[in-house]
């Protein structure tokens, strides 16, 4: 099979960027202020490029629509394995399936969306190939079959986005950058050390396969699994029970952070305040789900029983992000720290799906790592027009958008309803789902109805804290309204066309995702079935002797 | 869709086409609103398309005309009934236990029996009429202009939600329909949203319903545990039901009906519907007639099967007896709280709460009585059953009916007003916002300058008082009897019974009381004596429902009181039209039974002489000297006149005491809602938000600030020379290994 991944994919938009930006930085001013066009416009169709290839992967060659249900658990489409450094086990190990897949598929959707939102961004020729380079990245850590790739990619995430707050942010930019980058790394440390005992412990089972290596270990991701899942079948816990929960933890810890979940979340709305549009649009579309991408591609593939013993533990951490994080976006004045606290709030449904340890619970996990992929950049995009048109983020500042920014308005409403769950946008299957499988799991398992108490409030406050800042922003005014000081008696402009046709993909695609789910749930679903028949319903049952 | 269509296909002309109904107005909508953002102010556009009026009217006209198809082939044989088709929406999976996976669909797809054909009809009709109602009222006035093509598209879309949920094959699809209708409403309260007042409605509204939906999704939720699935054909099987725990079906069902209570405002969610009247009228005529109101009503209606099913025979009572409760409470408490209104539209609006009330009561009695007899084989209890449920849902349409009717006429007044107040003070703006179109004080004798617009007020009025022989007549004593009937069987019951009769003794008075002081009596100002008539986009709507309202005699003696989907109970039943008709007058009026004999007669008593003697003892008279009215209003305003001068007594004591100060801060409810969010929710929360920073952000500071401290214990070790490194390394490496060595 051809390599469709490793460089298309992954390695053209790093090198690419880089070469770009290595080339115009011995440049002078003028000549880079020329140059801006010319390199946006290629960045712009390099990412449309990688669309259409991803794209075309998603109809599996124009085959049929179901290029990536029902491959068998473990198995990969257009896998590609090269040995890296043979030594040690290390590969550049690269594959698909549909875990990972509508991941790379909503990044380089998210691309040429983010670049046309901030077609405009200061010092372009720096910023736009930044973008690119951070679509490598996140490509990369999605396609990685292979712990120390995983790693490297993950870590590789960071530079872009430090560099997007550092040089693009708002006024408290270096705190909220330092403060990202130390958080989060600090986090995938720990997250490292888990890997290295991972890599360590595990058993060289088949010397022979890995004769190569010095150590007689792999970092390859399929083998682990395959070796997990032999010995977690064949009765004897991969790595000991109580091993297989310390390296869960670790490994937990820095995907937790990452999503991130209460108590290690306060990060987040920092960076998102301080962020440029464009590095908001893909932290909270992307970035966040590397954290959920993590824990369904590692901790939940090798150590279910680590899993099922740390369920009440990860529901409880779901259930305070939920809660927690809607009940503070109530109390928010400014619109972005809203934003990015309604994706704690929002993530927090995906921990929930997770710890129902049910089929449809991680379908409807993995449809809201896509929904909200898709969602909450518009929400941003929304957030960094509001911004860049009246230089205030606090709600109130700015009334009566409906008649002075009618385009504005009807994107804001429509990023608001979305997000709120409104039935046949995008969001809502995965909520209706979590629900369903939340319920049927506390009923089927003898656990508290109570818990379903936390869910249905946060269906009610994210309602009133979207309504509320509706209220404040997009209503009352009218001829009355004075434009807000931050104007200095500027006339109020609408939204230009670059963010127009950014905020109209993304809603196409919101209500695409909406009203026909199955186009990315289908081989969710089939994935999710896949994984649970072949790794927990099995173990579950020989243990716990079912349900 | 991606699955195949399901095998249970019933091919059926007509039915066949039902999802144009829905798709005609969903694909009006980004229609109008690309056509207005583009030609807006465009004189074709404006004038020939009225803002996109025309394009909306196309698409209603198109749904009813197929909607009506389908009626009458559902009529003629009742052979489409049940799933026309289904569609597989999402496909997944559940583990129950077991070696397998059980996988799970959600389907989207058609479904028509009789309360869908009842609802279609309703809401197609109406929704039509409403459309033609809204290019006379949108159009003509200057607020609206080149804005207008931003209500039809949302007034499009709000059909379309409606006539989907009346049409979809399951609870799911039900409560998406639903949802979309949430927006809806939404978008068209705020549609001034340039007045704080409509905003914060807009939000109230949305909010409160929003509380419902929360407790319907989850009764939802809990309905799909009990049955592996939301469909109609599967959750309404008997078979299926059998297998279910009763008290579990009771919880699912009373969740979904907390949902009903906030769509159809009723105690203690019904504090957004009198707000909601910030919206443009037809609006208010939709909300409130046609449909978000009734959406509530029909999730009640739809839950007929459980309650019919004879394994929970006597098990969910209960649950009924609630439904009626709460319908009573909201009758008196709504009809109370619009003794006091002087705003002609919150009357109805509170009018409106109070019908629904009634309709709610209807239902709950019908559920209890198709929950304790045994009506599926006794013959006798199976017609009290069918009549029971029959006079619930004819009232629904009686009540869609009147009202809609009645908040056109309204809007016709309001607007005539308005315009009569812009003409005398066209070079006078400046006192624009002291004016209250809206206000009964500024009415009055407008009977003989709005001839049809009075006309249908006073229909509609008749009909909502259940005057006998007009519109609700026929179908408030069936609720009445009914529920005095299960209170002489469960004296829980009482409560609810008692509460609907001396409902519609309120509702008499707060109708005519509404009806003279705008109609008869002087002008009270200036303004009103200055209103004119109005134009035929209004007029046709209003001269439509008068009709059908007058003509429910016929409607009764067809067969409409016994609502039922079997042969035996159909249209124009082997009675014929004419027998039909004595039947039911008869019943009604020379009933075998003394006690309900007496009954129908003291409820007539309360609601068509005791209630409006009193309210013409207080408002109205005659006309001003030389006014001219048409002939049908004289009598009334004779009659009005020679009470009120006879009669007249001094009211001031009982206006200013504290229950009608209550009644007019709407008991104070709204008060302490507010107060709970303010005090309560935003408190808190404004407490999170400052926990989340000072002390979980803060303890990140902390320890930020720490390891600096510890940074530069640490730098000190930072000596620089390699062998202090290699011994760092040493140890540590040293130290993983054993704890590697000890874990494992």
């Amino acid at each position: 099979m051809q390599d469709l991944i490793s460089m298309p994919l992954v390695g053209f938009p790093i090198i690419a960027s880089l070469i770009i930006m290595g080339t115009i930085s011995n440049m002078s001013e003028e000549v880079r202020e020329k140059l801006v066009n010319p390199i946006r416009w290629a960045v712009l169709i390099f990412s449309l490029v990688l669309l259409g290839l991803t794209t075309t992967m998603f109809y599996n060659f124009f085959g049929d629509l179901n290029g990536f249900e029902g491959i068998a658990f473990n198995t990969y489409e257009y896998h590609i394995r090269y040995n890296w450094v043979e030594s040690l086990g290390i590969h550049w190990s690269v594959g698909l399936d549909a875990l990972s897949f509508p991941m790379v598929w909503l990044t380089t959707l998210l691309l040429p969306v983010t670049i046309i939102a901030t077609w405009n961004e200061k010092n372009g020729a720096f910023y736009h190939p930044l973008l690119l380079l951070m679509g490598g990245a996140l490509i990369g850590v999605f396609v990685a079959l292979d712990l120390f790739m995983f790693y490297v990619f993950w870590e590789l995430t960071l530079i872009p986005m430090f560099f997007l707050i550092l040089k693009w942010g708002g006024e408290d930019r270096k705190y909220a950058a330092q403060k990202f980058f130390i958080y989060t790394f600090t986090a995938s440390v720990v997250m490292l050390l888990g890997l290295v005992t991972l890599y360590f412990l595990q058993n060289p089972l088949e010397p022979l396969a890995h004769s190569g290596t010095m150590t007689g270990r792999t970092f390859d991701i399929s083998s682990i699994v395959s070796h997990a899942h032999q010995a977690n079948m064949g009765g004897n816990w991969f790595l000991g029970a109580s091993m297989q929960k310390i390296i869960f933890a670790m490994l937990m810890l820095g995907f937790l952070v990452k999503l991130p979940a209460v108590p290690f979340h306060t990060w987040l709305p920092d960076a998102h305040v301080q962020a440029p549009t464009g590095g908001s649009m893909l932290l909270a579309g992307v970035m966040l789900k590397m954290g959920a991408y993590g824990m369904f591609r590692l901790p939940i593939a090798l150590f279910p029983h680590a899993l099922e013993y740390f369920q009440l533990v990860l529901m409880a951490i779901g259930m305070v992000s939920l809660v927690w994080g809607s009940i503070v976006c109530l109390g928010q004045t400014n619109l972005k720290k809203m934003v990015a606290y309604s994706s704690v709030s929002h993530m927090g449904v995906i921990c929930i799906g997770i710890a129902t340890m049910q089929p449809m619970g991680w379908a409807a996990a993995l449809f809201m790592m896509f929904a909200h992929g898709i969602i909450s950049p518009h929400l941003f995009a929304v957030c960094g027009a509001f911004k860049h048109h009246y230089h205030s983020m606090e709600i109130g500042s700015m009334r009566g958008m409906a008649k002075h920014s009618p385009w504005l308005a009807t994107s804001m409403m429509f990023a608001w309803m979305a997000s709120l769950g409104l039935p046949l946008l995008a969001g809502f299957v995965a909520e209706l789902m979590v629900l369903i499988a939340l319920w049927h799991f506390l009923v089927a398992e003898g656990w508290s109805v109570l818990w379903m108490v936390g869910p249905a409030l946060v269906l009610a406050v994210t309602a009133a804290y979207y309504l509320w800042s509706m209220q404040r922003t997009i209503f009352e005014g009218g001829d009355e309204t004075q434009p807000p000081a931050s104007m200095d008696g500027q006339p109020i402009p609408d939204i230009g066309n670059h963010e127009k046709l950014a905020m109209f993909v993304l809603a196409m695609f919101t209500i695409l995702f909406g009203v026909m789910p199955w186009i990315a749930l289908d081989m969710m679903n089939d994935w999710s079935i896949q994984i649970f028949e072949g790794l927990i319903m099995p173990i579950l049952g020989n243990f716990n002797g079912g349900v | 869709m991606s699955g195949s269509s399901s095998s249970e296909v019933v091919h059926s002309s007509m039915a066949e086409y039902a999802p144009l109904i829905i798709l005609l107005p969903m694909l009006a909508m980004p229609v109008i609103l690309f056509l207005g953002k583009v030609f807006n102010t465009n004189p074709t556009w404006k004038n020939t398309l009225k803002e996109g009026g025309i394009i909306a009217l196309v698409a209603m006209g198109a749904a009813l005309f197929i909607s009506l198809a389908i009626i009458k082939d559902y009529l003629g044989s009742f052979s489409n009934n049940g799933d026309i088709f289904s569609l597989t929406w999402l496909n997944t999976a559940i583990w129950e236990g077991g070696a397998s996976t059980t996988p799970i669909s959600f389907g989207f797809g058609i479904y028509i029996d009789h309360i869908t054909v009842m609802l279609l009809f309703v809401a197609a009709f109406l929704c039509f009429l409403i459309n033609i109602f809204a290019i006379g009222y949108m159009n003509t006035d200057e607020i609206n202009d080149n804005r207008n093509h931003r209500f039809y598209a949302e007034f499009v879309l709000f059909c379309a939600a409606m006539l989907g949920m009346v049409l979809s094959d399951s609870f799911l699809w039900l409560f998406i329909f639903w949802e979309i209708m949430g927006l809806c409403s939404y978008l068209l309260i705020g549609f001034y949203y340039e007045r704080p007042s409509a905003a914060s409605a807009a939000k109230k509204a949305f909010m409160t319903t929003r509380i419902g939906d929360v407790f319907l999704m989850i009764g939802l939720v809990m309905l799909w545990d009990l049955f592996g699935s939301l469909d109609y054909s599967i959750v309404f099987d008997p078979a299926n039901i059998a297998l279910v725990n009763p008290g579990s079906l009771q919880m699912a069902l009373g969740m979904m009906f907390i949902g009903a209570i906030g769509k159809s405002a009723q105690f203690p969610l019904h504090v957004w519907l009198p707000d909601a009247m910030e919206g443009p009228t037809p609006v208010s005529a939709l909300i409130h007639a046609a449909t978000m109101v009734n959406a509530g009503l029909y999730l009640v209606a739809r839950m007929f099967p459980f309650f019919g099913a004879e394994s929970m025979s006597g098990e969910l009572v209960d649950l009924a007896f609630i439904i009626a409760s709460i319908g009573g409470i909201t009758a008196v408490m709504a009809a109370g709280i619009a003794f006091v209104q002087d705003d002609l539209k919150k009357v109805l609006a509170y009018s409106t709460m109070s019908q629904l009330g009634y309709i709610f009561t209807g239902l709950g009695v019908a559920l209890w009585l198709a929950n304790s007899l045994d009506w599926h084989h006794d013959s006798a209890s199976h017609t009290i059953v069918v009549v029971a449920f029959g006079a619930a849902l004819f009232h629904l349409f009686n009540h869609a009916m009147a009202k809609g009717m009645l908040f056109m006429a309204s809007g016709s007044v309001i607007h005539e007003v308005h315009h009569a107040h812009h003409h005398l003070h066209h070079d006078d703006h400046g006192d624009d916002d002291e004016f209250d179109a809206q206000s009964m004080e500024n009415m009055g004798g407008l009977a003989s300058k709005m001839p049809i617009t009075a006309t249908a007020m006073l229909v509609g009025s008749a009909s909502i008082m259940g005057l006998p022989l007009i519109g609700g007549f026929w179908s408030k004593e069936g609720i009445i009897a009914n529920a005095w009937r299960v209170a002489l069987e469960d004296p829980r019951f009482l409560f609810p019974a008692a509460c609907v009769l001396l409902g519609a003794g309120m509702t008499g008075f707060y109708m005519t009381r509404m009806w003279v002081k705008t109609f008869a009596g002087k002008p009270n100002n200036e303004v009103a004596a200055h209103v004119g008539p109005t134009n035929s986009w209004i007029k046709t709507p209003l001269f439509i429902l008068t009709f059908v309202t007058l003509s429910s005699i016929l409607l009764a003696g067809m067969g409409f009181t016994h609502w039922a989907p079997d042969s035996e109970y159909s249209f124009l039943s082997d009675k014929g039209l004419g027998a039909g008709i004595m039947y039911e007058l008869g019943h009604a009026f020379a009933n075998h039974d003394a006690f309900y004999f007496i009954l129908t007669y003291v409820a007539i008593a309360l609601s068509a002489i005791v209630g409006p003697f009193m309210a013409m003892s207080l408002f109205g008279g005659k006309l001003e000297e030389g006014e001219d009215c048409k002939p049908w209003f004289k009598p009334v305003i004779a009659l009005n006149n020679w009470v009120y001068n006879k009669y007249h007594w001094d009211n001031s004591g009982i206006a200013t005491s504290g229950l009608a100060v209550a009644l007019q801060n709407r008991l104070y409810i709204d008060k302490y809602y507010d107060l709970a969010m303010v005090k309560i929710v935003a408190g808190f929360s404004n407490k999170a938000a400052e926990v989340d920073t000072k002390i979980i952000d803060g303890a990140v500071k902390q320890i930020e600030d720490k390891s600096q401290k510890i940074s530069t214990i640490v730098r000190s070790l930072t000596t620089g020379s390699a062998r202090d490194y290699i011994l760092w390394v040493a140890i540590g490496t040293l130290l993983i290994f054993f704890f590697i060595w000890g874990v494992a």
